[in-house]
């Protein structure tokens, strides 16, 4: 075949993050020459998921990364091997798949609208994020607990749960009705919330509603803000608050939001650049760009790769960091990647009739519930429970994603978030951390890829960058609209048998 | 054929180096078609479906092509996920094809399934007599050392084209465990109404 270098590109898109991937994805019927190249020896980029070995790999990789790069201070913890009983070790490396990009993707996203029409979604396999809870010390309960210990509650899921939750007073879920009735319908109502935009949930939460604390708490975890209740503003919460409610029920009973089987993101973005790939675009990994140069109007940008070629393209779609970039990023995420030695079984249970067996949970974990003398908790700390039907981990096993505000005693604050999850959970008996990796994540403020949840931002970019390669005269409304490939032949029936 | 989406489906693979024949074996066994020129046949194809029936019953074979991927080895994990078969294909009359399959192999028994059967496939079996490179001998020693099935074919003449598909879709049936292992669980989330006709709901 011809060399990159030969062939005229329309299109050079650099990296496989997920932004990316949904780009070759959006052209993959254009009929436009495009080459997609990776500086990294995998898929994925910032989105990317690896098995045990691929993560060693990963964490020397960002040792030697500028400290201004997405991902800064990764680190791997792995009890003594000879410690460990036979049952409760860990298994071989590809029986993981540890993914940086665990987000949850509400089912009201545009992302899965676009999977399917694009006709994607039929090499994922979605699952259901199910329940929620709470991380409770047994005085912030309405109803005083025998038990001293603190505990795991499970947030109410729509109308019917609260009514039947014996945790909560009468006047108090009147109170909470009332708001639950105006969060869906938020934005028909901007003379109740707008004069409050720039002020603190919590505030609004006890002022225009008069919400105990506790029930802040939980509206607040809905949210999954990583800033303090007092920081987080009505403006943001609200429309958070609201894709969370509405989001329950539009796929089956019982939960708002999936994830794909195998790695969430990173499974997304593989499957999108196949996609690319079938509509014949060219993939080469461990190639990145080394410069860049324009030549002027209606003259191809020359890009030298880092392999040596040179090569040729009408339109270059660029990374999302700039790589000259060197003030440091506004926002770090603190985060662990954890794998337990316990089924975790009563996380996932379902508490509604006819919904499907959850393969992810959502631990929240509200401020000052994790205090010691050495650890303040300010900001909320969540932690994303992942059964082995994820395909992450073996049977048996779970992987923790855990995350809260970069601080520099955030690292042992979700340490003490995982201890307390082990020590909480009913079922586990003694489980165990078999393995942690802990980094940081940095980016702009509000940038879609430090969300908790799949932002529908990142679509936005993606047909901003399609309209502009397409060109005038596209029609916005062909975005993501593919028919299915043919590949149908039915008409014959071999009726063979084989040789015995 | 509406029947024909309740058969039960097998996922098979065809891997291995660029120009070995992938695509003009997938596209002579499904449409008895083989074009010479072209090279780029993969491009639009995400995937062949073609009934196969094995002792007396019916099975839907999807078959997936490499769609290019190989050719800078940029297959993803995603590509292997849920496939009961693989073939390796290499061409006879081109030795460094012959020499990557011990790479593929190692791809495939690492990415695929558990117990998912692979099976190794000599293509252009036309030249043997002109430019044959591999002795047949040769790619059987192979095929053993990996413990799976081996034949020679010619996608060109059609010489044995069926043999593969046939034995390789044997061989996973005689594993119910590896279809079990794929079948979808209770827990998958459906996007789209089951018998629907592409609309998502409520959105
Ligand atoms: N003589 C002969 N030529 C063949 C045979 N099968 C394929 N070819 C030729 O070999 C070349 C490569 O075949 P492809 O089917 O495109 O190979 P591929 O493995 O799909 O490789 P990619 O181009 O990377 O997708 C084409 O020119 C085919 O016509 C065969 O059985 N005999
Ligand atoms: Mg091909």
């Amino acid at each position: 075949m011809e060399s990159l270098s030969e062939t005229q590109w329309d299109v050079l898109i650099e990296g496989t993050g997920l932004r990316q991937s949904l780009l070759a994805l959006a052209l993959s019927r254009s009929g436009k020459k495009i080459l997609h190249v990776d500086q990294n020896g995998y898929y994925g980029d910032a989105e990317a998921a690896f098995s045990l070995q691929e993560a060693d790999e990963w964490v020397e990789q960002v040792k030697g990364d500028s400290p201004t790069g997405t991902f800064r201070n990764a680190s791997l913890w792995k009890p003594d091997e000879e410690a460990s009983k036979e049952e409760r070790k860990l298994s071989f490396s590809r029986a993981y798949t540890l993914t940086l990009s665990p987000q949850i993707i509400y089912t009201r996203s545009q992302l899965l609208t676009q999977l399917v029409s694009s006709k994607v979604y039929r090499q994922l396999e979605f699952q259901a994020v199910g329940n929620w809870w709470i991380y409770t010390l047994p005085e912030a309960e309405a109803v005083s607990e025998s038990d001293q210990k603190a505990i795991l509650k499970r947030l109410p899921n729509g109308r019917e749960d609260i009514f039947e939750d014996e945790s909560i007073e009468n006047r108090a879920k009147r109170s909470l009705m009332k708001f639950l009735k105006f969060v869906v319908n938020y934005e028909e109502h901007p003379e109740i919330w707008q004069p409050h935009a720039e002020s603190s949930l919590s505030d609004f939460l006890a002022s225009q509603f008069q919400l105990s604390p506790y029930l802040q708490t939980l509206i607040a975890a809905l949210t999954l803000s990583l800033d303090k209740p007092e920081e987080t503003s009505v403006g943001y919460a609200l429309p958070r608050i609201e894709r969370h409610l509405t989001s329950i029920g539009v796929f089956g009973p019982g939960f708002g939001a999936v994830l794909p089987k195998w790695g969430g993101g990173a499974e997304i973005s593989q499957v999108a650049c196949r996609a690319g790939a079938v509509g014949g675009g060219s993939y080469v990994l461990g190639t990145g760009i080394k410069t860049v140069q324009e030549k002027g109007e209606d003259q191809p940008i020359e890009v030298e790769l880092s392999n040596g070629e040179t090569v040729k393209t009408k339109y270059l779609a660029r990374g999302s960091e700039s790589k000259d970039d060197t003030t440091p990023s506004p926002r770090a995420l603190s985060k662990i990647i954890a794998v337990v030695s316990s089924p975790f079984a009563s996380l996932f249970e379902s508490s509604v009739e006819g919904s499907p067996l959850a393969a992810v949970s959502v631990v929240v974990f509200p401020p000052n519930t994790l205090t010691t003398d050495t650890i303040p908790h300010t900001h909320p700390v969540y932690i994303m429970v992942h059964s082995s039907e994820t395909g992450e981990c073996p049977a048996g096993q779970c992987v923790l994603y855990a995350t809260t505000l970069y601080s520099p005693t955030s690292k042992a604050l979700l340490d003490a978030a995982l201890q307390a999850l082990l020590n909480s959970a009913k079922d586990i008996g003694d489980a165990k951390l078999l393995y942690t990796l802990s980094y940081e994540q940095q980016g702009p403020a509000s940038h879609p890829s430090l969300d908790l949840a799949f932002n529908d931002q990142v679509l936005e970019d993606v047909a901003q960058e399609w309209d502009a390669i397409m060109g005038e005269g596209v029609d916005p409304a062909t975005f993501m609209q593919f028919e299915d490939r043919p590949g149908m032949n039915d008409d014959d029936n071999e009726g063979l048998a084989s040789a015995n | 054929m509406a029947s024909d989406e309740s058969l039960p489906a097998l996922k098979i693979l065809m891997i291995g180096p660029s120009g070995a024949g992938k695509s003009a074996l997938l596209i002579r066994y499904c449409d008895d078609q083989f074009d010479s020129e072209s090279s780029t046949a993969t491009i639009g194809v995400d995937f062949k479906v073609k009934k196969l029936s094995v002792h007396g019953t019916a099975y839907r074979l999807n078959l997936l092509d490499t769609a290019g991927q190989e050719r800078f080895r940029t297959l993803s994990n995603s590509y292997y996920r849920g496939a009961h078969g693989v073939i390796l294909v290499y061409d006879i009359s081109n030795r460094p094809s012959f020499q990557a399959m011990e790479r593929w192999f190692e791809e495939a028994e690492t990415n695929a399934m558990p117990g998912a059967i692979l099976y190794l496939v000599g293509n252009k079996m036309d030249k043997a007599s002109s430019s044959r490179v591999v002795r047949y001998e040769e790619g059987e020693e192979l095929a053993r050392r990996h413990g799976c099935g081996f034949c020679e074919v010619s996608a060109k003449t059609r010489d044995n084209v069926k043999k593969p598909f046939v034995d390789i879709v044997d061989q996973i049936v005689r594993k119910p465990e590896l279809l079990k292992a794929s079948s979808r669980r209770s827990g998958t989330v459906a996007l789209v109404e089951p018998e629907g006709t592409g609309s998502i709901c409520a959105c």
